[in-house]
């Protein structure tokens, strides 16, 4: 039976290397750096905790946070007051979710632009 | 937010002519009425960067309001068979089968029962919460149980039976395990105590995975089994384990057996939704939602892949709590297509203001289809309609671990994929793994299907794009659907000087890839325009109109693989699997076949030398040599998404053309297994020159020939700059000439005949 095993993606994110949350957060969609784009896959592949995603509002012009239940039949968990009418704004919140769950240090006040 | 699902609904059939009648199932939880109208699908696609959805409204007699009312959904699957008089006249008897458990922790499941939930009465063998054989009787008012002291493994082979004795009232309920070895062994027995003599309820259904709740016309269930059930029997008297294994040891049940009840065998009339008696009582049954056939016994001995090689090793039945195939709704409305209603895309728009006072707009698709000899122009576009049932109410978004690694970005949702989260009633795709990780085989049209629809996504959204770029020239054509494709053959084609296939033809049958292989070598034009075509071997149920069949070998890109010796499709016998894996990859048939998946950006193709040949001129008029083409469209560019490429060695023909590629893809240009026999880090298009889209033109027989582009992405960039751009320029250019009778010329009149 071919399965996907939910805890597969094994990279560790190094927390110094803002160089690479930079990078993303220049081009948050395309080509990346391999080192980018290990830090991504571990990000996208098992994901941390519940996942995060999009619920469209608007197609093509606004979206809201949300996160997938656990469980087959529960509803989204939906965040009201995260509401993006940017994708690129959208991916780096959810980059700096990521970064601080997996690394346990926060990068979402840093000025990285 | 526009909300589209405060109305559900699906129309039957799915895929209509004029002159006939397609009815309209609708519910609604939330609202007494709606509007209704029938629309045309000119572009289904909300996307502000493009056209942005496109109705045309056709006045009907159905335009006005519809009284709504909730009708809901009863998913899992289970067998029947009617109440008969041997089954009444049971006194003291022995229950046994083998079953392959695959979601323990879905509760108590019943395996087989004549046992009414609401009042408690009758007997059922099954699980319980802790995954142990249970069987409990109710005998006037008493419910007694006896339950093995250990829980069965899932995915593991077992003999579970039952027995009573109404003399003395004793019940005893029994497991063995196939395999003993490596602790694999939960062999259990158990007895208890009930009363005497019992006396079981009349007119209640004998039921396989599941019981019945209450004594309802509907004969709704509960309880449902997840897993095999193989071979069960049924004996008048007490009979051991060992006593039950033998009967069902014993294929053809042993003449005079007067003990005999029933000998159930799933093996018999494995194409149809009927199963089969043995004994001496023909209580023959009936399956509801469509569980999955043509599996794997307990005696499966692989000394063949097939089922239909060794049908006496197929006798079990794979059973879900979430089948689903048809949802039985009453008919809310009722259309005569006008004869002067011109085939396409259809649907019937629902809009109203929900109980949350936000616009609601819901639609019920359905296509018109022209009939052969019926032919309105010399054009016909194929509305992909086995594709768009492979990925009804997908969910791998929702699901699939992997899929936003896979398409490298932050998964965006819609209010339909919330909705389907929580509602898995309407049953999901064939993309989609059931609540117990196994493949879904089956996928009907007799249920709402939220991705088929404007404002939907999917591939059938995307298709529309072409539909509406087609609508902007000016270019006449007909819709023609793929079950009308399988049903009618090459007859329907060869009613058109060209035939278009859109974005992802990607679910094919044998009678459409005949009909295709009849039609180009007649002289037929085929206009290929997108990518991952012809490319899974598909069966439409002979007799089950809107239902499809596929299973997911060993190869292919595929979201979940089948168990062993369940490649070959129940519907008809067939093996099922990847037609390159057929003997007829889709580089015989169109030029191509598929290479890739690309899903972090697009890539724009360029001129290769081959299009510089005066024979195909006409592909590239008003396109420059040096031109970039198509470096605008979805992630920004014409090729992408998924991508064919040419090769000879799988059938791309020696006539061929290969007059542009698209091949600078990059990492994110990730090889489909079935490419490549050992992986290593040099598969991944920025190494790999197969990760490509390649444009083609070949000639065929008696003037025929067929064009392809190799990407799903092509159809996205139809309509970039006011449809006035070069991958337009050059869909329109071929499909011109293709529809323009005159001969090509150049490639050999010989040669040609002889292709």
């Amino acid at each position: 039976m071919l399965t996907t095993d939910a805890s597969q993606a094994r990279y560790l994110i190094d927390p110094t290397r803002l160089d690479l949350a930079r990078e993303f957060r220049r081009v948050p969609r395309g080509h990346y750096s391999l080192e980018l784009q290990q830090v991504l896959y571990r990000m996208r592949w098992s994901g941390v905790g519940q996942r995060h995603v999009l619920l469209m509002l608007e197609p093509g012009r606004r979206w809201m946070l949300a996160q997938l239940p656990a469980r087959r039949g529960e509803p989204l968990k939906t965040f009201p007051e995260q509401v993006f009418t940017s994708i690129a704004d959208a991916e780096w919140t959810v980059f700096c979710l990521r970064w601080e769950l997996l690394t346990g240090e926060s990068i979402s006040n840093l000025n990285l632009d | 937010m526009l909300n589209t699902v405060a109305v559900i609904g699906y129309a039957a059939p799915i895929e209509v002519a004029c002159g006939s009648t397609v009815e309209f199932k609708l519910s609604s939880a939330t609202l007494s009425s709606a509007r209704a109208q029938i629309v045309k699908i000119r572009c289904g696609d909300p996307d502000p960067s493009g056209p942005g959805v496109q109705l045309i409204a056709m006045p009907s007699p159905l335009d006005g309001e519809v009284a709504l009312t909730h009708q809901p959904i009863h998913a899992g699957s289970c067998g029947l068979v009617d109440d008969a008089p041997a089954l009444r006249a049971l006194d003291s008897f022995s229950i046994g089968c083998w079953v392959w458990p695959t979601l323990l922790d879905a509760g108590a499941q019943t395996v087989v029962a004549r046992w009414r939930e609401d009042t408690q009465e009758g007997w059922r063998l099954g699980l319980d919460a802790q995954g142990r054989a249970s069987f409990t009787v109710a005998v006037a008012g008493h419910t007694c149980s006896a339950t093995a002291s250990r829980a069965l493994l899932e995915r593991e082979w077992a003999f579970i039976g039952a027995s009573y004795d109404s003399t003395s009232g004793q019940l005893e309920v029994f497991q063995r395990s196939l395999d003993v070895l490596g602790g694999r062994d939960r062999s259990a027995s158990d007895k208890g105590s009930a009363p005497r003599h019992a006396a079981w309820p009349a007119g209640l259904p004998l039921s396989f995975a599941a019981h019945l709740r209450d004594d309802g016309t509907l004969h709704l269930t509960a309880a449902h089994f997840n897993g095999k059930i193989d071979r069960p029997r049924l004996h008048a008297g007490v009979h051991s384990l060992e006593a039950l294994r033998a009967s069902a040891a014993a294929l053809r049940p042993v003449r005079g057996d007067t003990d005999l009840v029933a000998a159930w065998d799933f093996s018999e009339a494995i194409g149809s939704d009927r199963f089969v008696d043995r004994g001496p009582h023909g209580l023959h049954g009936v399956l509801r939602n469509a569980p999955t056939r043509a599996v794997t016994g307990a005696n499966w001995s692989a000394r063949t892949p097939h089922w239909t090689e060794a049908t006496e090793e197929y006798g079990a039945i794979h059973f879900h709590n979430d089948d689903i195939d048809d949802c039985r709704w009453n008919t809310d409305l009722s259309l005569d297509i006008p004869t002067d209603w011109p085939s396409g895309f259809y649907s019937l728009r629902l809009s109203a203001t929900d109980t949350d006072g936000q616009p609601a707009e819901s639609h019920v698709p359905f296509f018109i289809g022209a009939q052969p000899g019926q032919a309105r122009a010399r054009l016909a576009f194929v509305a992909s309609t086995a594709t768009f049932l492979a990925y009804s109410n997908s969910a791998i978004r929702l699901d699939l671990q992997p899929t936003e690694a896979m398409l490298e970005q932050l998964l965006v949702l819609g209010p339909d994929d919330a909705y389907l989260q929580e509602h898995r009633e309407l049953g999901l795709s064939t993309y989609d793994t059931h609540s117990d990780g196994s493949g879904w085989c089956y996928a009907s049209a007799a249920r709402p299907i939220l991705n088929m629809r404007p404002h939907g996504g999917g591939y059938y959204q995307m298709d529309t794009r072409v539909i509406d770029w087609l609508d902007s020239t000016g270019i006449s054509y007909d819709v023609i659907t793929d079950s009308d494709i399988h049903r009618h053959g090459a007859q329907l084609l060869a009613d058109y000087g060209c035939v278009l296939t859109g974005c992802h033809p990607e679910y094919y049958t044998q009678q459409m890839l005949d009909a295709f292989e009849t039609y180009q070598a007649g002289g037929g034009r085929h206009v290929y325009l997108g990518g991952n075509g012809f490319y899974w071997r598909t069966a439409f149920h002979p007799t089950k109109p809107g239902r499809i069949e596929i299973r997911r070998g060993l190869t292919g890109t595929r979201t979940w693989e089948g168990e062993p010796g369940e490649n070959g499709l129940s519907s008809t016998g067939e093996p099922s699997g990847l037609w390159r894996s057929n003997g007829r990859p889709p580089q015989r048939l169109v030029g191509v076949g598929f290479d890739a998946q690309v899903f972090d950006r697009g890539c724009a193709y360029r001129r290769l030398p081959d299009s510089l040949d005066p024979r195909v001129a006409f592909i590239f008029e008003g396109v420059g040599e040096q031109e970039v083409i198509g470096d605008f469209g979805l992630r920004g560019g014409a090729g992408g998404h998924e991508i064919d490429r040419v090769d000879t060695r799988l059938g791309s023909p020696p006539h061929l053309l290969r007059v542009a590629t698209a091949d600078d893809f990059g990492s994110g240009g990730l090889a489909t297994p079935e490419e490549f026999g050992v992986s290593h880090r040099g598969l991944g298009g920025d190494q790999n020159n197969q990760i490509r889209a390649d444009m083609t033109f070949f000639p065929t027989a008696r003037g025929g020939a067929v064009f392809t582009t190799g990407s799903i992405a092509w159809g996205m960039a139809l309509a970039h700059r006011g449809y006035d751009n070069n991958v337009s320029r050059i869909t329109a250019n071929v499909l011109r000439r293709f529809i323009d009778p005159a001969p090509f010329t150049g490639f050999g009149a010989s040669d040609e005949e002889a292709y």
